[in-house]
């Protein structure tokens, strides 16, 4: 590039400027730190400002602004109280999960040592899967254990901890000196001792400590394995080794992968220097799924995530890496937003918090709700036009109706989910299908689909062919709803006179019973004729066949009553938020796309006259987007030279000769300059004058 | 004590060693005037270090040891060897009086060892203390492992050679585990003592020396004259059979003879008639019964496992607690199946999947492989069946074997052939793909189990925008909306960088940098990925195609050798 061309580019920069004037221009929300002016200089103070911030509120005045701050102030304390006590589930259950590969660790911990294992180092791999958070909890829970009985302590290693030995040696001391002296007291260990000062690397410093303390296990665990460098681990094992003598060490290997590969990784002889056995921890769809169940299927819901939410949230968490803290993250974030976007949230509040609300606004917002219009049609075509007058002119009258259908809607929600809870259980225990999740069920009982599926046929058929053994174990599944009504229990009486009676050793079958031929030899030929010719049962079962017809169409009934569509249901957007898009877009970014996007065809960010949007390359487009588009339909090599001459044609064919080359050409080097620092084009070695190609649209 | 006896009263307990002990007691003894420096060397597991220590100790010769592969640099060691001598002179109060007991380089140890052993001497002289009066002027200083130090400055082993010239009363001890190169100190006239691996008869000898594992004999009620006529024989053919041709350690031949002794003797023990009617069992009956035994143990000898089978049948520690040994029966059935593949999520199983893909393909020939132009016209198929069919001759030429274990034959290849095929694939160009890569033979990782078509092309490195190509060209479920695959290429870069982390896919330039010890530090902070900077497949192949079938994506299908 010549040095004249150069000096020109002040002025393409101030043709940029008037280019871009419709553009979104960025300011960041933190206004102090953005203004220009020198940042506060950084110093550990305490923090005065936190409570004040706390205070403020974080959610904005909704209704076109018109809310006032007691509802936004509502809002945010019911947000608060439901995420509350659903994080309290979440983390009973994080905390519950692989207790028992804990145990097992610890045991494993306590019993063995170099001496049982020949002088190998004692060392149990953890196999995470993809789970890879799981074993952090766990190390921080056997650290817990260990330092409570005073027995030792857990050092956590980091790959990022492990650049060179030197350091990796200096972080396994401080770490596991830290750890029961807290910062203060690794200070005045290394530095207040009698003799001479210790390097930081000196593992003397680590002996001392075990001696000092009596240390009986100090667990290192490499968190990632797989990410440590080989060589570095193969070294610190080495060293490690001879060392076995003084302090007491078991490893613990947390692997995504595999043992063998694992293995496989390390030199031969650092592999003979571990012994010790395989842990396995449970993948990380287990506990989603657990906490899914948790936190939609409780009785005591209030709100719950609709479908479209929950299919993201599990294609997310299937299909690629993603711990059960992001999940509860990802949950959060829809909680959060729901409170944060919706005013009608208020209803949500407990009934003398509602009081506060404001009655017009709501009551407006209220009447614009799509299911509340649906509502108004239905019952407008049913005739009762006067209730539609009155709830469309009463606000008191409104308010009153929508705290019950409020609560009515809560409670079909909830006995949706018993009802899906007990599929699911009744699935599992006559092992109808093989894998059950609580979040296909789900996903199809908020869709309204569950009645079609194949799981329901199936259990309504496996009723049928309930033995009178199984028949009560199938009835304490129940939900209440149903064994409370008195047809339920007309049938559990009749069924215990049945089985009053009845003397038999054999379960009772019933007449639906198709395995009873094959079971049963003395029986056999009555069922056969039974079934085909309709002759009489014996006594018993065709009483028992009766009981099971009616229990079978009681509990269709009931399910046809229960699982409802909760899109169906008035004011559901109060309770229920299915919305797919902030969660996706969120969090999954699409930076490629919008990219792209903006470079190939830059009015769709831009204001631009009509005209000009028509046209597909114009000089009017920012220069790096017209560049784009020539580089788009170029090969993998272009030569600069033809990029040129395309570049300044584009100009020429739009001003004629009023074009000034050298202004263009300025343009052109920026545009140059701005496609190479976005990742599009690097220089080639394979001819001087030619960049190649990096990046392809669309992919 | 006389050298003859010193080595008496060390070969009681380490037998075969009367040589060498001989030697370092007469090179090192009280009276004589000991050389500067003596060199000991022998392979690991040759006694080398128990020797030095135990002839030391039997001359009572004040003497400081200092492991060096305990040592993280070179100053470090230098420093343990001040503190270390301090400490055998006990005088390890007085550490601030020889340079506050720091010292970084060779020189200023000279001065400061120098200085202690001079004091120590004085002092010792004038208390006349009777045990030290004989070996006054002496110190000796015990270097073990010195070849294997970390960061050592290539004059170190010099440097410390001559120290014991600098200083007249030091004398020391050198142990290597390597063979030394002619003059590697710089000076002639070192004495070397050397410790020979040992033989079959002393091996054998050791081993007997404690007869057959007593625990053994008395809980199986063998009668010790039977155990001792039988022993020698099963020691003997043990060494024969499983430590002479490994090359094990005089501690592996022990734990493998303890651990087969009670198994081998199991038919006597349990009253088993011998075969062929013979009253008793015999040496030889034994063996035969045993030759499994031996079989298996052989395996287990040459490769170690981190968990080996016993660890699992038995868990070597005696567990007490009920807890556990509830919990034991749930554990082995994990334990016995460690998932021999990762479970990785589905969107990461098709990424790595397509990354090595992207590794073992040619570039030039993607068009032919992952083109979705793919036209149905009868010169178009006429096309991809001749391609097709050159290829199979190519790679069946290549391994003959394997073409029976290429992949499915059910899918037509519609998909593979493009059309638009610009750069045309003449049986030269084709030749010259297979050579270029057929050199070596498997991926890296790619140890056992070499099957075919993963193993004709080495992993090469490909540019991201190459794995995003095939990613989409190899999608068994493509999303119906074009719209969507825009969020699939963003999302790839998160999860190819937990990929990274586990190392499954690296980046081209830190594979090549993992050969080096030591200098991972250059590469594994770097998370960032410049323009265009390549990639490469960490795997072998095999368990990529295991893994691929559980998305529903062949890997043969879209392998060059993998066709038919």
């Amino acid at each position: 590039m010549d040095a004249d061309l150069l000096e020109l580019d002040t002025g393409g920069a101030s043709k940029d400027g008037s280019q871009s004037q419709g553009v979104y221009i960025y300011r960041p929300a933190d206004k102090i730190k953005s203004s220009g002016e020198r940042p506060t200089k950084r110093r550990k103070v305490a923090r005065t400002d936190l409570p004040k911030a706390a205070n403020s509120r974080p959610f904005v005045s909704l209704l076109n602004g018109d809310e006032d701050a007691k509802s936004i102030e509502l809002r945010y304390r019911i947000y608060h109280k439901f995420w509350a006590a659903q994080e309290a589930k979440i983390k009973g259950i994080l905390d519950d999960v692989d207790s028992e590969v804990l145990t097992n660790v610890l045991s494993f911990v306590r019993s063995t040592s170099p001496q049982t294992y020949d002088g190998c180092i004692p060392a149990a791999l953890v196999t995470v899967g993809s789970n890879v958070s799981s074993l952090g909890r766990l190390l921080s829970r056997l650290n817990g254990q260990l330092t409570a009985t005073g027995e030792g302590g857990v050092i956590a290693l980091e790959s990022g901890d492990a650049p060179n030995l030197k350091t990796t040696l200096k972080n396994i001391i401080r770490f596991g000196i830290t750890n029961t002296e807290g910062n203060e007291g690794y200070q005045s260990f290394v530095t207040d001792r009698e003799g001479p000062r210790v390097l930081g690397y000196d593992l003397d410093l680590l002996a001392d400590y075990v001696k000092r303390k009596e240390v009986k296990k100090l667990v290192l665990a490499f968190r990632d394995s797989e990410a440590f460098d080989p060589g570095i681990l193969a070294d610190l094992l080495s060293l490690l080794s001879s060392w076995l003598d003084r302090i007491p060490l078991t490893l613990i290997f947390g692997i995504s992968t595999s043992v063998e590969l694992f293995e496989g990784r390390l030199p031969r002889s650092t592999v003979a220097l571990l012994r010790g056995r395989y842990f396995e921890i449970h993948e990380a769809s287990n506990c989603v799924d657990r906490i899914y169940g948790r936190i939609q299927a409780e009785q005591d819901g209030k709100f719950w995530l609709g479908r479209n939410i929950t299919s993201v949230l599990f294609e997310k968490s299937s299909d690629s890496f993603q711990t059960p803290e992001a999940f509860s993250r990802t949950v959060k974030y829809a909680y959060m937003s729901h409170f944060f976007a919706n005013p009608l949230s208020v209803l949500l509040a407990d009934d003398d918090a509602a009081t506060t609300i404001q009655r017009d606004k709501v009551c407006e917002a209220l009447r614009n709700l799509p299911s509340f219009r649906r509502y108004c049609e239905d019952t407008m075509e049913e005739g009762c036009a006067e209730q539609v007058r009155k709830l469309l002119e009463d606000d008191a009258f409104l308010l009153e109706q929508s705290a019950q259908w409020v609560k009515s809607g809560q409670q079909k929600m909830r006995d949706m989910f018993k009802c899906v809870d007990m599929v699911q259980r009744a699935l599992k225990k006559f092992n109808i299908v093989k894998k059950t999740s609580i979040s296909d069920l789900a996903i199809r009982a908020l869709a309204g689909e569950l009645q079609t599926s194949a799981s329901y046929e199936d259990i309504l058929r496996a009723i049928k062919t309930l033995d009178s053994d199984q028949m009560p174990l199938f009835a304490m599944m129940l939900p209440d709803t149903l064994t409370a009504s008195s047809d339920f229990a007309q049938i559990q009486a009749d069924f215990g006179a049945l089985l009053q009676v009845y003397q038999g050793t054999e379960p009772l079958k019933s007449g639906y019973d198709k395995q009873h031929s094959v079971v049963a030899t003395t029986v056999v030929q009555q069922r056969v004729k039974l079934s085909k010719a309709k002759v009489k049962l014996p006594k018993e079962n065709a009483e028992f066949t009766k009981i099971i017809d009616r229990f079978h169409a009681l509990l269709e009934a009931c399910l046809e009553e229960t699982l409802i569509r909760p899109n169906d249901l008035v004011l559901h957007e109060i309770f229920l938020l299915d919305m797919r898009n902030p969660l996706k877009e969120v969090f999954s970014p699409r930076p490629r796309f919008a990219v792209e996007r903006a470079l190939s065809s830059p009015f769709d960010y831009l204001i631009s006259s009509p005209e000009s949007s028509t046209v597909k390359v114009s000089a009017h487009q920012p220069a790096a987007a017209i560049l784009y588009q020539l580089y788009l339909e170029s090969g993998s090599l272009v030569n600069v030279h033809d990029l040129w001459q395309a570049f300044y044609a584009v100009f020429e064919s739009e001003q004629g000769n009023g074009c000034d080359e050298r202004t263009a050409m300025a343009l052109f080097y920026r545009a140059l300059s701005d496609l190479k620092a976005l990742g599009m084009m690097k220089s080639s070695r394979k001819k001087v004058d030619h960049v190649s190609k990096t990046a392809w649209m669309g992919l | 004590m006389l050298p003859s006896e010193v080595a008496q009263s060390i070969s009681k307990q380490w037998p075969c060693r009367e040589l060498q002990s001989r030697q370092l007691a007469s090179l090192l003894g009280a009276k004589v005037s000991s050389p500067s420096t003596i060199v000991v060397h022998g392979i690991s597991a040759t006694c080398k270090t128990t020797i030095v220590r135990n002839v030391l100790a039997a001359l009572d010769v004040p003497h400081a040891l200092v492991r060096s592969p305990e040592c993280i640099t070179g100053r470090h060691l230098l420093t343990k060897i001040l503190w270390a001598t301090l400490e055998a002179l006990g005088k390890r109060d007085e550490w601030e009086k020889y340079g506050k007991g720091r010292c970084e380089h060779v020189s200023t140890l000279a001065v400061l060892l120098n200085e202690c052993l001079a004091s120590a001497f004085v002092s010792s002289q004038q208390e006349q203390h009777p045990p030290t009066r004989n070996n006054r002027n002496k110190f000796v200083l015990v270097l073990d492992g010195i070849d294997k130090q970390r960061e050592a400055s290539p004059t170190l082993l010099p440097a410390l050679a001559r120290l014991g010239e600098v200083i007249p009363s030091l004398c020391v001890v050198l142990v290597l585990s390597t063979p030394p190169r002619p003059l590697f100190l710089q000076s002639a006239g070192v004495p070397h003592i050397s410790f020979p691996p040992y033989t079959r008869n002393e091996a054998t000898t050791i081993i007997l020396q404690g007869g057959p594992p007593p625990a053994a004999a008395a809980t199986l009620g063998l009668s010790d004259a039977v155990a001792s006529t039988l022993y020698p024989h099963f020691v003997a053919a043990v060494y024969d059979s499983l430590v002479g041709p490994t090359a094990s350690s005089i501690p592996t031949f022990r734990s493998i003879c303890e651990k087969l002794w009670p198994r081998f003797v199991a038919p006597i023990t349990t009253g088993e008639t011998p075969p062929g009617g013979v009253g008793e069992w015999d040496f030889t009956r034994l063996l035969v019964k045993n030759r499994a035994l031996f079989r298996h143990q052989g395996e287990g000898a040459l490769v170690h496992h981190i968990v080996t089978e016993e660890d699992e049948a038995e868990p070597p520690v005696a567990k007490g607690t009920t807890a556990v040994s509830t919990k034991r029966p749930r554990s082995l059935s994990a334990a016995s199946a460690p998932s021999p593949l990762p479970s990785l999520p589905y969107f990461p199983t098709l990424i790595l999947t397509s990354a090595y893909l992207a590794s073992h393909t040619p570039q030039r020939l993607d068009t032919i492989f992952f083109s979705k132009f793919s036209s149905s016209s009868l010169s178009a198929r006429n096309k991809r069946a001749h391609h097709r069919r050159r290829l199979k001759l190519l790679s069946r030429a290549q391994l003959e074997d394997a073409a029976s274990a290429a992949a499915d034959p059910s899918t037509p290849g519609s998909r593979k052939k493009g059309k638009r095929t610009k750069t045309k694939i003449t049986k030269s160009t084709l030749e010259s793909a297979f050579a270029t890569s057929s050199a070596t033979t498997s991926a890296v990782g790619g140890g056992g189990g070499i099957t075919g078509p993963s193993t004709i092309l080495t992993a090469r490195p490909f540019p991201l925008e190459r794995l995003v190509a095939i990613y989409h060209a190899i999608d068994p479920n493509p999303p119906a909306n074009p719209i969507r695959m825009a969020a699939v290429s963003d999302a790839i870069y998160a999860e190819l960088a937990t990929l990274r982390r586990l190392r499954l896919v690296v980046p081209a330039a830190g594979r090549e940098g993992r050969v080096g010890m030591g200098s991972g530090g250059l590469n594994s902070g770097n998370t960032t990925s410049d323009t265009g900077e390549k990639w490469c497949v960490n795997v072998s192949g095999d368990w990529i195609g295991e893994l691929a079938k559980t998305v529903g994506v062949e890997v043969g299908e879209w392998l060059a050798g993998g066709l038919d």
